[in-house]
């Protein structure tokens, strides 16, 4: 009885062809062919015609990525869940992939998924990173990649501008092809009644958590603080990298970054603003925005780098303002605002906003350095030469005038 | 006839040859693993030198587990076993000093110091670069030329299930490497993954694990003196597995955009995996009647443990691959727990027994019994430590990434488990030294000492009986 499942066929080259090659050949057609057809037809149906590929800069990031092992412990790839479109955007679609020879998908998040990482940060923050990751992250347990820099994190090789070049080609295309884009893939996908195919349309369009969005970008109301251990903590383990333990902008991360952190000890800040910075990020720099976290502990931040301002100023006289005024109307308005909001009218045009002194006050000191120094990464030129020192003076106690606490509302 | 008659040749300096290569290979990529495991805790470790970095050695950590201590105690293990099964001689021993030349300097060796030089491919289970592939694949042609013609000239109803096994995974994997390591090269993104899910499946489900169920189907009734439970449960089991594991490989990328219907159906083959494996193993246990689950023959008490955790990490496969659990566990640490009670667990013990049994019956080769228990004891509580902590781990992380919790809390949630899973590695390693000590130390020819139920003079032909029992009409 035992041998009558064998009688049927006699010889072993049978096991050989059934099991070895019949099933090979049925798997690779049900798994790998019929699906690549399929995918080959969304692909054409959906990308944008011509399609965007990579340069020659970003193809050798790409390399770069792959022999490091990056899609090891980052992703690229958005699954149709909400928890990862929440955190990472838009689900990946095929056609993203078009170019990618081979897939970086990844089995593995040790660190967060990429597959829509581009413009998240600057390039000088990728590149400090890459050097010390624990200096901008801390408690990331990223390998360090010294080797692709000489010495320091300002002076990348070759290597490490590609592979950020790359790092920040990730998601562009599809963020490229826009709304529109995603319109027309949605006409032609042949997927309306797909609901797992829509929902690579429903999210907002590359929405990394993380993205800087406008400054002015609708916050969350924000709980009244109540622990401030908690908010300690969050400060220690997510803002102290950049912003240093006391906020004076001197954290391990701050040598290279440009503009530098902002010295939190030396400004007062209104909690819309706190709020506006790390909700929406600070666009142009490299602060990302931290919507993963609750309105709770954002407010509880908040608090912690309210606290970093200490002391008081001297009043300012009257007549110094009187000057203050009229000098910061003849040359500070186009960027600043009439009112001192930062909305002047060629603020639009710049990449890192101007600052709003009705939300933020500069101590004295910190006023008068940008006056006299510029801003380092900005467009907050160095006014010395074109002002004399008692403009200079006039016009930083005037910006200070305008402060309001409650945020202006 | 008169070929069957005559003692077929084991070419044991084959076999010891590969068995030293396994362990000299085990001990590179464990040490690896550990490295890779401790920059996890400390990642200032190794920092700034590109060949110590994390990613490059778990490109080698796997690449030389998978074809160094696998590939290498399997081929020692085939030259054992065919001549027994088949009662013929391997293809040539001249065949087989090529064999191993080329698979350890050819494939292993270059491949790990491209691996670190930077020269790989970002394809799990396929990091070794195109250049070695050509060798590999060379290498899996000489193994089909040197164990498959043994087989070919038998009846099937001659020939044993582990026979089955080694026939079946030997030409899958010939066909199966280079369309996983070539496919995606060519084609691109979601529609190279496909392929890639395919592989990553196929290199654990139609390579390691044919052939460690071989050994298990082999080792039981050679070390127990009793045949199989069932040779038609066998032959069912060996045509579902092969049927089925194939289809597996999509649920890999459940959720992605691959199409609906190729993820459904991996995970429908996922679900009836399971099932068969608990009738592949219900046999294999059933054939264990009387011999417990700790037996006192070295090579036995390996394969009986072998046994127990294909079943748990098989239904555990099955699970994880149900949509509604692999949406949160996927990405995790659970996943690299699971690979583990696969690779160490699993596929490690069934290596180790099919390893300690043949080293056993080489008449000049040493063999220490104290060191091979010291062994077992010592890996099995390892692989349990590093199991337990890695599938919690997974859970505490699939957990905060479904909350609102920054992302690096579940890095930083998942430290003290990381912190036991490199303790871990304190018996694990312990239990390989002791592995080594053991089929290094001790005196020559004294294996044949330890066996179990069927120890004689030539235990070659006393096995023989025993198998063919379980194979010829009754």
């Amino acid at each position: 009885m035992t041998t009558r499942a064998g009688r049927a066929v006699r010889m072993a080259y049978v096991v050989a062809v059934v099991a070895g090659l019949v099933f090979f050949v049925m798997s690779v057609a049900l798994l790998g062919v019929w699906p690549g057809r399929v995918l080959d037809r969304q692909v054409r149906a959906m990308s944008p015609e011509p399609a965007l590929g990579l340069t020659v800069s970003e193809e050798r990031g790409r390399t770069i990525y792959g022999r490091e092992g990056c899609a090891y412990c980052h992703t690229q790839q958005i699954r149709f869940v909400h928890a990862d479109m929440r955190r990472f955007g838009a689900p990946t679609l095929a056609w993203e992939t078009r170019f990618d020879f081979p897939h970086l998908w990844g089995t593995r998040r040790i660190g967060p998924d990429l597959a829509r990482a581009g413009s998240v940060r600057t390039d000088d923050w990728h590149f400090t990173h890459l050097f010390a990751p624990r200096s901008v992250v801390t408690d990331s347990v990223m390998p360090s990649y010294k080797w692709l820099f000489d010495g320091t994190p300002d002076r990348p090789l070759q290597s490490a501008r590609d592979l950020v070049a790359y790092l920040q080609s990730l998601g562009r295309a599809r963020e490229l092809a826009g709304p529109e884009g995603d319109a027309r893939a949605r006409e032609r996908c042949d997927c309306a009644g797909d609901s797992m195919m829509q929902m690579a349309f429903a999210s907002s369009l590359n929405t990394s958590a993380a993205r800087t969005r406008n400054s002015g970008a609708a916050v969350p109301a924000l709980p009244v603080s109540i622990n401030e251990r908690r908010g300690e903590q969050l400060y220690a383990a997510n803002c102290a990298s950049c912003h240093g333990p006391r906020g004076a902008g001197d954290g391990p991360g701050a040598a290279s970054l440009t503009p530098a952190p902002s010295d939190l000890s030396s400004h007062e800040y209104a909690t819309t603003r706190v709020v506006d910075a790390l909700w929406n990020g600070v666009a142009g720099t490299a602060m990302q925005a931290w919507r993963e976290y609750s309105p709770d502990d954002l407010a509880e931040i908040a608090r912690v780098v309210q606290r970093f301002h200490v002391g008081q100023d001297a009043a300012i006289p009257d007549s110094l303002l009187a000057t203050g005024e009229r000098v910061y109307i003849a040359n500070c308005v186009q960027c600043h605002g009439r009112d001192g909001r930062g909305d002047g009218s060629a603020a639009g045009e710049l990449t890192i906003a101007p600052t709003n002194f009705r939300t933020q006050r500069p101590s004295m000191n910190s006023s008068l350095r940008a006056m006299r120094e510029g801003v380092r990464g900005t467009r907050m030129a160095s006014w010395t030469g074109r002002l004399s020192e008692s403009e200079i003076v006039a016009v930083a106690a005037y910006v200070r005038s305008l402060y309001e606490s409650n945020g202006g509302r | 006839m008169s070929r069957d008659e005559a003692a077929p040749r084991v070419e044991t300096s084959l076999v010891y040859a590969h068995g030293v290569a396994a362990l000299t290979t085990l001990f590179v990529s464990v040490a690896f693993g550990i490295l890779a495991s401790i920059q996890l805790l400390s990642p200032e470790t190794g920092a700034g030198t590109p060949w110590l970095s994390w990613g490059r050695i778990r490109y080698a950590h796997t690449q030389g587990i998978m074809l160094g201590w696998l590939g290498n105690a399997f081929f020692a293990f085939l030259y054992h076993a065919v001549p027994i099964l088949t009662g013929r001689n391997v293809t040539s021993a001249t065949l087989g000093r090529w064999l191993f030349a080329l698979w350890n300097f050819a494939v292993l060796l270059p491949g790990w110091i491209l691996v670190l030089a930077g020269v790989s491919q970002p394809l799990e289970w396929a990091e070794f670069p195109i250049g070695v592939d050509a060798f590999v694949i060379a290498g899996l042609a000489l193994a089909a030329i040197q164990f498959l013609p043994p087989f070919f000239s038998r009846v099937l109803e001659s020939l044993y299930v582990s026979s089955w096994y080694i026939i079946g995974s030997l030409v899958f994997t010939l066909l199966a490497y280079p369309m996983g390591n070539v496919v995606p090269e060519v084609v691109p993104g979601a529609q190279g993954a496909a392929f890639s899910g395919l592989w990553i499946h196929d290199a654990v489900g139609l390579f390691v694990t044919p052939l460690a169920v071989a050994i298990l189907y082999f080792v039981i009734p050679a070390a127990s003196g009793r045949p199989i439970y069932s040779h038609f449960l066998s032959m069912l089991g060996f045509w579902l597995l092969f049927l089925v594991y194939p289809l597996n490989g999509t649920h890999h990328y459940v959720y992605s955009v691959i199409p609906m219907e190729a993820q459904l159906t991996a995970i429908a083959a996922s679900a009836i995996l399971g099932v068969t494996v608990i009738l592949v193993v219900f046999n294999l246990l059933m054939s264990l009647r009387g011999s417990g689950i700790f037996p006192r023959d070295a090579g036995l008490k390996f394969v009986v443990m072998s046994t127990i955790m294909y079943l748990v990490v098989s239904i555990q496969g099955s699970l994880q691959a149900q949509m509604a659990i692999n949406q949160a566990v996927h990405f995790s640490d659970w996943v690299i727990g699971h690979s583990h009670l696969a690779m160490l667990g699993f596929a490690t013990f069934a290596a180790a027994g099919g390893l300690v049994h043949a080293w056993q019956r080489i008449p000049w080769a040493r063999y220490n019994a104290r060191a091979i228990t010291w062994s077992y004891w010592l890996l099995l509580s390892g692989v349990v430590m590093m199991v337990a902590s890695l599938t919690a781990a997974g859970i505490v992380e699939a957990r905060l990434w479904q909350s609102d919790a920054p992302w690096l809390d579940s890095v930083r949630a998942a430290r003290p488990f990381w912190l036991f899973r490199s303790l871990a590695a304190i018996p694990i390693t312990g239990g390989f030294v002791a592995l080594l000590a053991g089929l290094m130390t001790g005196p020559r020819g004294s294996g044949l000492r330890d066996v179990g139920a069927v120890a004689g003079a030539d235990p070659v032909r006393d096995m023989r009986p025993v198998l063919n029992r379980a194979g010829e009409p009754a």
